[in-house]
């Protein structure tokens, strides 16, 4: 059932991704994403939701999660991106997949109840960690700007 | 609201949880800098969230007293030299901890308690959210004025200035293409 909600997203993740780029262009909260190509904009939330078995269910504290999103954070410095915009834009990834997934209705039984406190596990676990080594990549980023 | 049975659940063992999050604290290799606050003062921090859950869940909070309140404590954890992620490390890990409490608590053949576990997961998921993102704001906010650090994209003008290079940039793009013109002269094809 986990993996069937995984699957949900992914099937869907053109449409998510939609919806998620025009949000982040228009919310007075994250101005800075404005200044991105739309298209690149979509291809990274799309690779994040076209992909989401791969980045839930990999262990988010080894391996590419810290990589990959420290090198998130330190092109978004190196972009000029203030960190809390960077830090509602993965949040707001994340509170799409759930809206979705309210959405869709797919909560009603024990066994699909159950299934989704998992989801809820590895999604945060993930979205944590996403947004605590995009921090640390742009918080080094900017160590090095200063002490130069 | 189906959640507050499980929310003063967590207010119930309020010090259990704030003696785990603690040790926690203490010994992950993100947290480093929280060895060097004293027991009492970070256990006192941990509780004050513990023990008053349902009080900083309220919805009418997160528009007004949990952004001012982790606003400046993120302007306070720069003060004491704190490195940023370390404090939202120290966040997840107090988030982490409340959540394997509630998820612990689910009884799989009961719905009813499984929705409880559902909806009060919004609400604790909700709070970091905003707790990690007004952090961020405050220490932000003292990384400018104490060391004149601002994000370029933080300016006006800077902000106006990248959406004009965007602007141009997909001009070029769209722009049509230049067609070459034919020129018929008797017996001969010049294109011009």
């Amino acid at each position: 059932m986990l993996v069937k909600l995984i699957e949900m997203i992914e099937k869907n993740a053109e449409t998510m991704a939609g919806e998620l780029k025009n949000k982040l262009l228009t919310d007075p909260t994250t101005p800075s994403y404005q200044t991105l190509d739309d298209r690149i904009l979509y291809e990274n939330i799309f690779e994040v939701y076209s992909r989401l078995g791969y980045w839930l269910l990999r262990d988010a504290e080894k391996g590419e999660v810290p990589t990959h999103y420290s090198a998130v954070g330190a092109q978004r410095f190196g972009e000029g991106f203030p960190l809390h915009e960077v830090v509602q834009a993965l949040v707001a990834t994340k509170r799409h997949i759930w809206d979705t997934i309210l959405e869709k209705g797919i909560m009603r039984t024990a066994k699909e109840l159950d299934s989704a406190v998992d989801f809820i596990t590895y999604l945060n676990r993930f979205f944590d960690m996403a947004i605590y080594h995009t921090t640390l990549g742009y918080y080094r980023a900017l160590n090095l700007k200063t002490a130069s | 609201m189906l959640s507050k049975k499980i929310i003063h659940l967590i207010e119930a063992n309020a010090m259990q949880l704030s003696n785990e999050i603690q040790q926690r604290l203490l010994t992950h290799p993100s947290t480093s800098s929280y060895r060097n606050i004293g027991k009492k003062t970070l256990h006192a921090w941990i509780y004050d969230v513990c023990s008053r859950f349902s009080y900083w869940l309220d919805e009418d909070r997160e528009r007004g007293e949990v952004e001012e309140h982790y606003c400046n404590l993120g302007k306070e954890r720069f003060k004491q030299d704190f490195e940023l992620p370390q404090v939202i490390s120290a966040l997840y890990l107090t988030k982490r901890r409340l959540w394997e409490f509630m998820a612990a608590s689910r009884e799989a053949d009961s719905a009813l308690n499984l929705n409880q576990i559902v909806e009060a997961s919004f609400l604790l998921v909700r709070f970091f959210d905003h707790a990690v993102l007004h952090v961020t704001e405050g220490y932000e906010e003292m990384l400018q004025s104490e060391h004149g650090y601002e994000a370029p994209l933080s300016r006006p003008e800077q902000l106006a200035q990248a959406l004009e290079a965007k602007r141009k940039r997909e001009e070029l793009v769209y722009e049509e293409p230049k067609l070459p013109t034919l020129c018929f002269t008797k017996g001969m094809i010049r294109l011009g």
